[in-house]
């Protein structure tokens, strides 16, 4: 049955002579394994192709409904997260194959005469690799794509003449929106794949013209002498290659458990762009062109490097293979590509030790912990960052890098005159400022409170005792609790510090409830009431500047900078009867309804 | 496995490369090739295809309410239809939406307070029925079909009687249950 049908299509069609023809295509000097590299990008490039259109059924181009859309794959599908990290992943491994693949023919010399079109084209190939790669990274509409994306259009726009224009047909207007995505959308999918598809045809048809390039030191006796058919012999070595690259490429997605999303891109935040890793030589090389000289970078070196690529089998025209007889030519391609490679370490290096950075990395980090918490109950259709609208702890932030962060500092960024609030309301942080007020950290020079001098143990009691007075301290240890009240009862802290009416007042702050939401909202409002600073007061008060939700919203901020305290505001759970069913919007799981729970599940390791 | 064998026997007899050790490791190379390949597809294909079949195995559009509100038993007149929107929430995949209009419903309230709920959608192909005033029939435009105030066809095109829905009425609330015809 299944050869008459064969044969009907056969005596229609001749495709078995076509794949004759393609198969059978006799490869001089034998089968090798230092060939596979070519059909190993061709198989990675269908694996793009085959995601792409999966993931291209759930993805939604706009700004209000990308990061939503790449949201609902990561999270909610089955196999989703690992479809993704394929792709994702899989830019990457092309990029590393290409690029051996590129050097391999570059040693072996297999630019020359007659094969001056199969380098052009591979150069031209490799361009629309970076191409894909760039418009694929904004796609998520992420932080990190739309921040690093922002640099690339700009360095277009660096282009003389023409670059404005340029820059502004592909946003799809002046700035970022809808148009912007569609636009890299469509040229992710539909463009560049067109493209290459197109250059990749020629590509192949020339090498199938001109069979492999062997070995220089090959002889032409020894080539005539060994002839293996392309199928099977060199076919299987390339199904094992890539069977090898697939291997490493599906484990590398399931050690980084799928492929990064960020919170959704937040055009008002100070976002440390960083481009995909084959792009930091470029990001890091702009570091060294400052001022005018921006566009030696951007658009004079790139195109000298491009060019040189371009001729380079119409100057190296000599048709010796031997890598000896080529030495200036591979100080060229070498010191380049050492120079690739030295700043793209001294980018990784750097960031890898800027406080800046890695206090920025951590928090984004727990930001995107945080909006796949929120986006659980559902997105608004304002699009993604519509999540924080309602989040207290995103809103606190603000406020507080609006209002107060010029004096207190979180995390290394703020100023220096009040208090550092890194890790806030903690025992260590109490601790610390018993121990010594005056210090850098705390009140420094304007701290009139003398240094509690009492043994370790017993400033941890005290901090044990004074956290627990907000009624949030999470395992309070109760024994410690008890000995703290004692040594703060019947020491020297309750003769500056009223302790137990919260309307006593003396000369030094009421600790009565001491960091509870009250406490820290009445202090806000008027730190220069007589039970909190009085005269001595130096920190403006916030009663006539902000609202009490505003006042909320920052209180539960700062509770959420002790380690203790969860990093996503658990919202007391409000169950709401909407006509006829009963759920609770923000819950912590986000329970709409039972089905949800179900929904909810994911395969993920 | 026949093909190795083949090899093996092969080059234990001669000693050494014949054409028909070459002829067996081919034959052997393909059916490797083969085994290969399908399970390279097989592991690529299974995730894709459990991930692009999500929504046969999960609904993607769920959260509307079963009963829905439409308004108080005293918003609606005795004896006159009167058109009401359906509104509920839903969460369509990854987006929320509160108060959304689903459609909208004929309410006729009858003397003893009961209440039919009639679809606006005719049966015959889906057009919207109008309330004829002056006539006191729900007429089709599309078609010229006529309906009396039970919704039962009078005639016209259309093969059945108007749809209707199962409401309830719970503290002076009426409800409907929007997602299934009667």
């Amino acid at each position: 049955m299944a050869n008459q049908v064969y044969e009907w299509i056969e005596n229609r069609t001749g495709i078995g002579n076509v794949m004759k023809h393609a198969l059978d295509e006799p490869v001089h000097g034998g089968a090798r394994w230092t060939y596979v590299f070519g059909s190993g990008l061709i198989f990675l490039f269908i694996l793009q192709v085959i995601t792409g259109i999966v993931m291209a059924c759930f993805y939604s181009p706009s700004s209000t409904t990308a990061w939503g859309s790449v949201y609902y794959i990561q999270e909610k599908t089955s196999f989703g997260w690992f479809v993704r990290g394929i792709h994702h992943f899989g830019s990457s491994a092309m990029m590393i194959v290409a690029i051996i693949h590129f050097f391999q023919v570059f040693v072996y010399g297999a630019y020359k005469k007659p094969r001056e079109l199969n380098w052009i084209t591979g150069v031209i190939l490799l361009l629309i690799l970076m191409g894909f790669g760039l418009t694929g990274y904004l796609l998520p509409w992420d932080q990190k794509g739309y921040w690093a994306t922002q640099v690339a259009t700009n360095i277009i726009g660096t282009i003389p003449v023409i670059g404005e224009y340029i820059k502004v047909l592909h946003q799809g207007g002046s700035d970022y929106g809808n148009f912007t995505l569609t636009r890299f959308f469509a040229l992710h999918v539909f463009l560049l794949p067109l493209s290459l598809l197109f250059f990749l045809v020629i590509h192949v048809a020339l090498f199938r013209k001109h069979g492999v390039t062997p070995h220089w030191k090959l002889s032409k006796q020894e080539l005539r002498n060994r002839i293996d058919p392309f199928w099977p012999d060199q076919v299987f070595k390339d199904i094992v290659f890539a069977m090898i690259l697939y291997a490493i490429l599906a484990g590398w997605v399931f050690w980084n458990g799928g492929a990064e999303l960020q919170s959704p891109a937040d055009p008002a935040s100070n976002y440390l762009a960083r481009p995909e890793w084959y792009f930091l030589f470029l990001f890091q090389l702009l570091k060294y062109c400052q001022g005018n000289l921006l566009i030696v970078g951007t658009v004079i070196l790139p195109t000298l490097a491009v060019t040189f690529l371009f001729v380079l089998p119409f100057i190296d025209r000599n048709p010796l293979r031997d890598p000896s007889k080529r030495i200036p030519f591979f100080a060229v391609i070498s010191s380049g590509m050492v120079g690739a490679v030295v700043l793209t370490v001294a980018s990784i290096h750097h960031d890898k030790h800027d406080t800046h950075i890695l206090h920025q990395r951590e928090d984004s980090e727990i930001q995107a912990a945080r909006a796949m918490k929120l986006a659980a109950a559902g997105i608004s259709p304002a699009g993604g960052m519509s999540i924080f609208l309602n989040d207290p702890i995103y809103l606190g932030e603000k406020i507080f890098k609006a209002n107060c962060n010029g004096c207190h500092m979180v995390k290394g960024a703020g100023g220096e005159t009040a208090p550092d609030f890194t890790d806030f309301g903690s025992r260590q942080w109490i601790a610390g400022l018993l121990k010594n007020p005056k210090d850098k950290k705390y009140f420094g020079e304007s701290g009139t409170m003398p240094p509690v001098q009492l043994p370790e143990e017993s400033l941890l009691d005290i901090s044990e005792f004074l956290a627990s007075l907000s009624g949030k301290l999470h395992e309070g240890d109760p024994g410690r609790i008890e000995r703290g009240r004692e040594l703060v009862m019947k020491g020297q802290c309750a003769i500056c510090h009223p302790v137990g009416d919260k309307n006593a007042q003396k000369i030094a702050p009421n600790l009565t409830g001491y960091l509870s939401d009250e406490w820290l909202k009445e202090f806000i409002k008027t730190p220069a009431d007589r039970k909190f600073y009085g005269t001595r007061n130096k920190m403006p008060g916030y009663e006539d500047t902000l609202n009490d939700k505003e006042l909320d919203s920052l209180i539960e901020y700062l509770n959420s900078l002790s380690k203790k305290q969860p990093a996503v505001s658990l919202y007391k759970k409000q169950e709401r009867t909407l006509t006829g069913y009963v759920y609770s919007q923000y819950g912590s799981m986000g329970i709409l309804c039972p089905e949800i729970v179900i929904t909810g599940y994911q395969m993920r390791p | 496995m026949i093909a190795l064998f083949e090899i093996l026997i092969e080059v234990c007899v001669t000693g050494g490369k014949t054409k028909k050790v070459e002829k067996a490791r081919r034959k052997f190379l393909k059916i490797v090739s083969h085994i290969l390949g399908g399970a390279l597809a097989a592991g690529i294909l299974a995730p894709l295809a459990g991930f692009l079949a999500h929504p046969l195995l999960k609904k993607t559009v769920y959260g509307t309410e079963d009963f829905i509100r439409l308004g108080s038993i005293d918003d609606f007149p005795i004896g006159i239809p009167k058109k009401m929107p359906v509104t509920s929430s839903k969460m369509d995949a990854w987006n929320i939406f509160e108060g959304l209009v689903m459609g909208s419903v004929w309410v006729i309230r009858q003397k003893d307070n009961s209440l039919q709920v009639l679809s606006t959608n005719c049966p015959h192909l889906g057009c919207g029925i109008d309330w004829g005033a002056d006539v006191n029939k729900f007429l089709c435009p599309c078609h010229e079909g006529v309906f009396d105030i039970q919704g039962k066809v009078l005639s016209g095109p259309s093969p059945r009687s108007m749809y209707s829905f199962k409401t309830k009425i719970e503290n002076n609330t009426v409800l409907v249950d929007y997602k299934n015809l009667i």
